[in-house]
């Protein structure tokens, strides 16, 4: 348990000589490198804080934004609302105008149809009429249609009146018979025969055709007529058939 | 049994001897001077770091925790002191593990050396604070019939911390040594183990006490000063 005093002091330098090459290679830099990061640190902390605060600000700033983006969007969408029911008011009101005006169309083509119709339907059932009392009068009654319209017109002659028998018996002009169809010989004598006895006597007759009358038979002189035909018939047919449309109509409409 | 390695002459020069005991401190001076300086040649201040630069960072700033603890004082100026008595012998007695090394701490020329280190240190870092007339009137406090007591106090206790750190390095060796010779397989390396615990609480302890003498000369300055602050203005009241 010696004590080598020139190793105590020996190592007394050594001992100085390692302080100071920890010093100097190891306490300083450390110390050194753990301040500056504890600075990066630091400032690093700080720029965070100070990056808060703008990304705060900035939030309230689009925070307010989007509250006014909010209210316009409202305000734009109110006016398109508003502006969508008064275009759909002024729609309806158009399509209510061009349905009005098609239905008034479509009414006047229904009226215009219906007129082609009757007008088809008159001369369609003035030759069937024709034909089928012709025929039912030829099965019933072994009779003529011709023979039966002219006596059936002078029937009518002889009730006709006084007014009408003179202005047609002071007439200058010629007595002339229309007929819807070919009068012959015997029935023309006829016809004769009955004018000049019951309306002007002495008066001489011209016979013509004229299809429109309808299976009828016409005396006519001096602007005055007498006249039998299928009209009066075919008027009434008109009649309830209209009757018939009419029916129909209003019950469409409620429908 | 060579039981010092001072005993151990590599190279004599006349009255100078180079002894294993100054070889194997320029080697553990060499290994602590070359791994600093390896590591910190490329310290870097950013948070990523490499794994030698924050073992050294735990070690520094762990030994600067501890400074500060103890003294309660800004350690930065018993830093490279007190840290460099710690890493020195707890790096001389770490080798201890390697066959053919002998920790120079067994040799009471060193831990001589050091304590008479600390035996300096102590009013030196008194006297650098407080000036040479302050902190040698600690001597004579409480009453100058103290100072003998003090001045036997002061070279006791380094004695103490030389001897406590020798008797405990040199009687590992011994042990190791004595079973060696005894039992040769087991024991030997447990008591190795032991050894290195041993070796590094003998580290933390001279360090500590170093820095408690220190620390109770700086300390003890400040706070006679402030009851003689506190006597002065006790009169005003």
């Amino acid at each position: 348990m010696a004590i080598d005093w020139i190793t105590v002091s020996a190592q007394i330098i050594n001992f100085l000589i390692l302080v100071w090459l920890l010093k100097r290679f190891l306490y300083k830099p450390v110390i050194r490198a753990m301040n500056k990061r504890k600075q990066t640190i630091a400032e690093r902390l700080n720029q965070a804080r100070e990056r808060e605060r703008e990304a705060k600000q900035k939030i309230q700033l689009y925070q307010v934004k989007a509250g006014k983006l909010k209210n316009a969007r409202d305000r734009i969408l109110d006016d398109a609302k508003l502006e969508a029911a008064k275009q759909k008011k002024q729609l309806l009101e158009l399509a209510r105008a061009e349905l009005h005006e098609k239905l008034d169309l479509w009414q006047r083509q229904v009226v215009e149809e219906k007129q082609e119709f009757m007008t088809s339907l008159r001369a369609r059932a003035s030759e069937n009429i024709q034909a089928i009392a012709r025929k039912a009068l030829h099965d019933l009654a072994d009779a003529e249609l011709e023979n039966q319209v002219v006596n059936t017109f002078i029937k009518q002659l002889k009730t006709v009146d006084k007014k009408t028998r003179k202005s047609l018996s002071e007439a200058s002009e010629p007595l002339t018979i229309a007929s819807a169809f070919e009068l012959s010989a015997s029935l023309r004598d006829r016809l004769s025969n009955a004018i000049n006895e019951h309306l002007c006597p002495g008066i001489e007759v011209n016979y013509t055709e004229s299809p429109e009358l309808l299976c009828g038979i016409e005396l006519s002189r001096g602007g005055h007529r007498l006249s039998w035909n299928l009209v009066n018939y075919l008027d009434e047919l008109n009649n309830n058939i209209e009757q018939a449309f009419s029916s129909i109509a209003p019950a469409r409409e409620e429908a | 049994m060579i039981i010092s390695p001072d005993n151990i002459v590599l190279w004599q020069w006349g009255q100078f001897s180079l002894n294993a005991t100054i070889v194997f401190t320029w080697l553990v001076m060499a290994l602590l001077t070359l791994t600093s300086w390896l590591v910190t040649r490329n310290l870097k201040s950013t948070t990523e770091i490499s794994q030698w630069q924050n073992l050294l960072e735990v070690l520094v700033t762990g030994i600067h925790d501890q400074i500060r603890q103890l003294s309660h004082q800004e350690p930065g100026r018993f830093l490279p002191f007190v840290g460099s008595l710690f890493l020195y012998i707890a790096m001389a007695n770490l080798l201890n593990v390697i066959p053919g090394y002998m920790a120079p701490t067994g040799s009471l020329s060193t831990t001589t050396a050091l304590a008479i280190c600390v035996f300096v240190a102590v009013p030196l870092f008194g006297i650098t604070r407080e000036g040479p007339l302050n902190y040698l009137k600690h001597y004579i406090r409480p009453t100058w019939l103290m100072l003998p007591f003090n001045l036997i106090g002061e070279v006791s206790r380094t004695l103490a911390l030389a001897v406590r750190l020798y008797g405990n390095i040199m009687s590992g060796t011994v042990i190791v040594a004595i079973l060696l010779s005894l039992t040769p397989y087991f024991f030997p390396v447990v008591m190795q183990l032991l050894g290195l615990l041993t070796g590094m609480i003998q580290a933390y302890i001279f360090a500590v006490l170093a820095m408690v003498y220190i620390a109770s000369a700086t300390t003890a300055h400040e706070a006679s000063q402030d009851i003689k602050k506190e006597t002065e203005s006790k009169p005003d009241n």
